[in-house]
Parts: C-alpha cells; sequence; structure tokens
C-alpha cells in the first residue's frame, strides 16, 4: 500500500515527534555523558595485580584524559593501550622514561640516562628484572607496573608511543578513595 | 450539590504509560551506564611463565592486499593496514591465548610493494614469549620469529610502511582524511554551527516580526472588538494554543451554562450542565476529552485519563480546530501549526542525522574522534531551530489590524482605574474574564473590581463560603497551570 508525501511527512512528524519529545533531553544527556568519557573523564576497574601495592586488583579508578597540550609525566600512573593490541587491551602503568631518555635497567636497579632513579612507590627491597637498556625517540614512553616481580610491561613490549595513552589516573574512588600520582 | 455528581472512587493502581516509559528510557540509559563502567576494565597485567608439556612449531603466511586489507594463512581478516601521517601501518596481532606451546612461531609477511628494505618492523611478544625478532627476507618480505611461546602469548606483527604503500577504497581515504582534520576545527565548526543557526534564525524571527509589527492603541475598547471565541483571541494573540486558551475555554462554556467548574483542594472537577447543540467543533471535543460518558468528571477521572495516555487526540484536535477557524478567519498566512509543523520536520531530521552521524563517528573513527563534537552541535542546532520555529510569527494584515483592536481591549482590561459597582457590572466582570485570560491580564482585570461586593458565580462551586474577588481569583486562576498539567501537555507531536 502506497502513501502519499503528505501521509509520509505526517507519519514521520508522528512518531519521530514521539520520539523527540520523550527521548530529546535523555539522548542529549547520554550524548554529554559520552563526550565527557571520550574526552576529559572516564571511570575503569583495574583488574591485575601488577600496580600493587599502589592500586589493588578491583578497584576502581578516575581516568583524566590527556589533551593535545598535556604529556604524560614521570611518575605519573597512566592507563595506555596495549601497543600489540590497541583495540583490545588496555593496561595501568607507571611513566618511568620520558622521550629521549635512555632507561637502563642493571643488577635490580633503574637508572634514567645514566642516573639512579629513586622510586619511593616500590615496597623496600623488590628489585627490577630484567637488566637491559632503551633509548627512548621523541615520542615514546618507558613504562613500568609498581609490582616489578609480577608485572608485563614495557620491559618486554617496549615502549610505548604517545597516541596510545588514554588519560592519567587520578584517583581511586571505590573501595577507598586515594589521590594517585602524588609522589 | 456537588455530592449528586460524585461517583465512587476508582482502584488506585493503574498503568500509567508516560511515566512507565520515562522510566523505561532511564533505566535503559542507567543499565547500559552500568554495563560500560564493568566491562572498562584496564588490566594491571601480569607477567606469565608456564611448564611446558607439549611443544610445536607453526608457520603463518600474511599478505597485505593493494587496497590494504590483510589475509592470514588465504584467509581476509578484520584488521587493515592503518594509514597514519607518517607510515601506512600494519599492527596484527596473529596470537593472543592460543592454548598451544610453540617452540617456534614463525611469520610471512608479504608486502604489497618492494619496500622490505624501508618498512620498520617488530615482533611484539608479551605473556610468556622467550624471544622475537625480525628480518627482511626479500625486497617485498619481512620474517618474523618467536621462540618458546606460551599457551597464553599474545603475538602482534608490526610493519610501518612508507606512506602510499597501501591504496584503500575511497570510502576509506574520506573517513581518513576527516580523521585528520585537527580538533581545534572540529571544536570551532561545532561551536560557529549553531550559533549562526542561532542567529540566522533570530534574525528571520525579528524580521517576520518587524514585518507583521502590531500598533499598540493609543486608546481603550471597553467592550470585545467582535465575537469571536476567547481561545481564537488568544491564539492571534500568542500565536498557540496553550493551557490558557483551552482554560478560557472551559470558563467560557461554564459562563454561557454548558458546565460546572468545581474546585477542589488539589484542582478541578467539572460537571456537564446542560446538552448543548451551538457548541463549537473544538468545544465539543473538548467536552468529548473531559467528560467521556458521564455528566461528571472526578479528578480521578481527569488523572487516569491523563496517565493512560501517551498523547490525546481529542486535545491535538483542539489546538488544531482553534488554528483551523482562525486561519478561516483570514488571522493567519497559513495554519501556523502546519508551517510550524515543517520546521519541526527540519529540526527532527536534522536532529536524527545528528545523532546516527555521532553513533557512526563513534563506531567508524579511532580516538578521540573529535568529529562528534560537529554532531553534538548539530543536535543543538536542530534543537534551535524547532524551539525558534514555533515562534515564528504569521499573521496577516487583517489579523494584525484584529489583534490591534483588541489590545486596545487588553488596555481597557489592565487599567488601574477602579470600575464603579453595579449589578451589571459584576456580571461584566465574570464575561471578559475568559478574554483577560488569553490576553494574560486576568490579575489586573480581577483588580479592578476589588472594592466590589463579590458574589460567586452560580457557574464555580466551592466549599469555602463568603468569597471576596481576591478568594474567587486565587481559586479560580490555578486552572491555568492545572489545564498545563492535565489536559495541554496532553498534544501530539505536531500539534501545537
Amino acid at each position: 500500500m502506497s502513501i502519499t508525501k503528505n501521509q509520509f511527512f505526517n507519519r514521520f512528524l508522528y512518531g519521530g515527534g514521539i520520539l523527540f519529545d520523550l527521548c530529546k533531553w535523555v539522548i542529549l544527556a547520554a550524548v554529554i555523558l559520552i563526550l565527557v568519557h571520550k574526552f576529559w573523564f572516564t571511570i575503569f576497574i583495574v583488574d591485575g595485580l601488577s600496580m600493587e601495592p599502589t592500586i589493588h586488583d578491583k578497584e576502581l579508578v578516575l581516568l583524566k584524559r590527556y589533551t593535545n597540550s598535556t604529556s604524560p609525566e614521570r611518575g605519573q600512573v597512566v592507563a595506555v593501550k596495549y601497543p600489540g593490541d590497541p583495540d583490545n587491551k588496555k593496561y595501568i602503568k607507571r611513566v618511568v622514561g620520558l622521550p629521549g631518555d635512555k632507561v637502563s635497567i642493571d643488577s635490580g636497579k633503574v637508572y634514567i640516562n645514566d642516573a639512579l632513579y629513586s622510586e619511593n612507590y616500590i615496597p623496600f627491597g623488590v628489585e627490577t628484572d630484567p637488566n637491559g637498556s632503551w633509548q627512548l625517540a621523541s615520542d615514546e614512553y618507558f613504562l613500568m607496573g609498581d609490582n616489578r616481580p609480577g608485572s608485563n610491561d614495557s620491559r618486554y613490549f617496549g615502549p610505548v608511543e604517545k597516541r596510545f595513552f588514554l588519560g592519567k589516573a587520578e584517583t581511586i574512588i571505590y573501595p577507598r578513595l586515594k589521590k594517585l600520582n602524588s609522589l | 450539590m456537588v455530592k449528586n455528581f460524585g461517583k465512587p472512587q476508582k482502584g488506585i493502581i493503574s498503568f500509567y504509560k508516560r511515566k512507565s516509559l520515562f522510566f523505561l528510557v532511564l533505566f535503559v540509559f542507567a543499565f547500559i551506564g552500568i554495563k560500560v563502567v564493568q566491562d572498562n576494565r584496564y588490566s594491571a597485567d601480569a607477567s606469565i611463565e608456564e611448564m611446558v608439556s607439549n611443544s610445536s612449531d607453526r608457520v603463518i603466511e600474511i599478505v597485505i592486499l593493494n587496497d590494504g586489507s590483510v589475509t592470514v594463512d588465504g584467509e581476509k581478516v578484520e584488521q587493515k593496514v592503518d594509514l597514519l601521517n607518517d607510515s601506512d601501518e600494519l599492527r596484527l596481532p596473529i596470537l593472543d591465548n592460543s592454548g598451544q606451546y610453540y617452540d617456534r612461531i614463525t611469520v610471512n609477511l608479504n608486502l604489497p610493494k618492494n619496500i622490505a628494505e624501508n618498512t620498520e618492523h617488530e615482533f611484539l611478544g608479551i605473556h610468556g614469549v622467550g624471544d622475537t625478532n625480525s628480518k627482511v627476507s626479500s625486497t617485498n618480505r619481512i620474517n618474523y620469529i618467536a621462540t618458546n611461546v606460551s599457551s597464553q602469548a599474545t603475538l602482534t606483527v608490526v610493519a610501518k610502511m612508507p606512506t602510499g604503500t597501501v591504496n584503500p577504497p575511497l570510502g576509506r581515504k574520506i573517513l581518513k582524511l576527516i580523521e585528520q582534520v585537527r580538533g581545534s576545527y572540529w571544536f570551532i565548526a561545532a561551536m560557529l554551527l549553531p550559533i549562526l543557526t542561532f542567529i540566522i534564525m533570530l534574525a528571520l524571527l525579528s524580521s517576520e516580526l518587524k514585518q507583521q509589527k502590531i500598533d499598540m492603541p493609543n486608546h481603550e475598547i471597553s467592550s470585545p472588538p467582535m465575537a469571536i471565541p476567547p481561545a481564537i483571541v488568544g491564539a492571534l494573540f500568542s500565536q498557540k494554543v496553550g493551557s490558557r486558551e483551552i482554560a478560557a475555554t472551559l470558563i467560557d462554556l461554564a459562563l454561557r451554562g454548558d458546565i460546572v467548574i468545581v474546585d477542589r483542594e488539589r484542582g478541578f472537577e467539572f460537571g456537564k450542565s446542560k446538552f448543548d447543540q451551538r457548541l463549537l467543533g473544538f468545544e465539543k471535543v473538548l467536552l468529548s476529552k473531559i467528560f467521556k460518558k458521564n455528566i461528571y468528571s472526578d479528578r480521578s477521572d481527569i488523572e487516569e485519563r491523563i496517565n493512560n495516555h501517551f498523547y490525546s487526540k481529542k486535545i491535538s484536535i483542539v489546538s488544531s480546530g482553534v488554528y483551523t477557524l482562525a486561519t478561516r478567519l483570514g488571522y493567519f498566512k497559513v495554519n501556523p501549526q502546519a508551517l510550524h509543523a515543517k520546521y519541526r520536520f527540519i529540526g527532527i531530521v536534522a536532529f536524527f542525522v545528528a545523532l546516527g552521524g555521532f553513533v557512526s563517528s563513534l563506531v567508524w573513527f579511532t580516538d578521540p574522534a573529535y568529529v562528534v563534537f560537529f554532531w553534538v552541535s548539530m543536535m543543538v542546532t536542530a534543537l534551535i531551530i524547532s524551539i525558534i520555529a514555533s515562534r515564528m510569527p504569521v499573521r496577516t494584515i487583517i489579523g494584525q489590524e484584529v489583534l490591534s483592536n483588541w489590545l486596545a481591549f487588553k488596555k481597557y482590561l489592565s487599567s488601574s482605574e477602579q470600575i464603579p459597582f453595579s449589578e451589571n457590572n459584576q456580571e461584566v466582570f465574570q464575561k471578559y474574564l475568559p478574554y483577560a485570560l488569553v490576553l494574560e491580564c486576568e490579575a489586573a482585570w480581577a483588580r479592578r473590581f476589588s472594592e466590589h461586593n463579590f458574589t460567586v458565580p452560580d457557574w464555580f462551586l466551592t466549599e469555602k463560603n463568603g468569597l471576596g474577588i481576591e478568594d474567587f481569583c486565587l481559586s479560580l486562576f490555578p486552572i491555568v497551570s492545572y489545564v498545563g498539567r492535565s489536559l495541554a501537555a496532553l498534544k501530539e507531536p505536531g500539534f501545537e
């Protein structure tokens, strides 16, 4: 059964109008939430133990997105896409080496540009293995988990380019409240 | 008297469609939000070591085609070559948690051109990979080798080829071009679109208002310029049929003896006094909405009818009837409802196109997809169009002249001068009250009678005793907001 142009207009206005009337503010609110999630803040659940003792498994963390003008800083806890599977794997690690740095691990200690790097977030006596040395390019960062013996990080998959960074972990919001990145 | 109209209270359990749908929509969004948070897991990934039980070797053949698509062992995979600013990049996970231990995995990557020497290559391995390396084996072939690969390992082939190595379809090229536009440009476009639309719509509106300028009369007219129903006057004055127009029609019907209005603590009830055949079409429809088959409509009846409907066809017909009559009388160039419906159509189409664009951008573009700001601004633009367009004036010259006369009458109604007491003037107060309501000067009109001894009209039933004019107004005037809440809000989409 064919319908006239006028009937189509009226039907569209009626059906679309109902949807528009009932949902426009809810849709706009959802769109704003998505924008906030994509560009400003998001929350995520930590899955694993590689950031112990700073962040525990299953804790809920608030993440602040980086803008074009902000860059990760040394010591910041950050979320990145795993460069080997950026669509599916996201990791939370700490920035140790910045672009241009030479990062070395020798006898359980970390050196940045040949100077011993002091890390007060690592429990006393915990050593960093295995030995190695990485020269970072102009947009590469060296990331490691705080749980050095049990973390899969740049020591294994290499430095991470800035384009894979998702943001800076700001605060643990559940089940405890703790501000991160305050070294 | 009131009790005679009464009837037993109905059950208190009923299905409120509007509220139910609203809460359903909220529930769906809340559910999606919770699911998103639950699934938004960022791994604090641990390193893995594994005991070897049985082992084998594996060779994988990967071919990059000219259009950027990729085959693995002869089968096309979803992953494609990504067009970056400085390279054409393949980043392909070829093994992830396979459940099988391998002594050695060899991947042969076949490039679409002889560019192997100019290609950066890397074999990423995590979760238990002994050693990885990659090397050029011919002008268009790179070998990736991993040894001691655990059953939980993830292996990824990375090849950064020179820009222009692959030639993807036009669609992908366009998407890439859009993606490469800087975020600040999208942001500027997103700010400009609604601002420009707002300015253009405002200019259109002010130009129409200037063309249809109503001369404010210097004189007063002490009686209605012509005998037309108050709803028509309201439509001419405000160009909408809202709660004031419907409330004024109800009071007008009460004045004519067709209904009685019963004042209740939390609203109004209505009783039918006579069956008048000389009613206008929209008045009949309004009465049929209030009184279905009974002669008395109490609060629960009205609430039930409101809550059981998303929209009311009858209330929509009432507003449509008023506009049609006003247009037939020559007051409007075109039916304002039809004109505003056209703008609304544009607004709705733009809103849903923008929503589709927003969702598609989230799916098609890699983060951060700044183009979404453009789509959001288009949604805001659609709202601006639909809101401002509904205020676009369409009065004819006749309509402007007639309105000018009614404004002269409004001047009389809202004058601060007291009207001397007489039996006749008491009737005048009631008679002009519906017009005062649609001309938005009911309080000023009532003030002109504030020194009178007031008798509550027969058509207004209340349990309160000794009402003065001020108390009467305090009791009656909330009918506007009551009608707004209960009846006017039920108009269907496309009806104003």
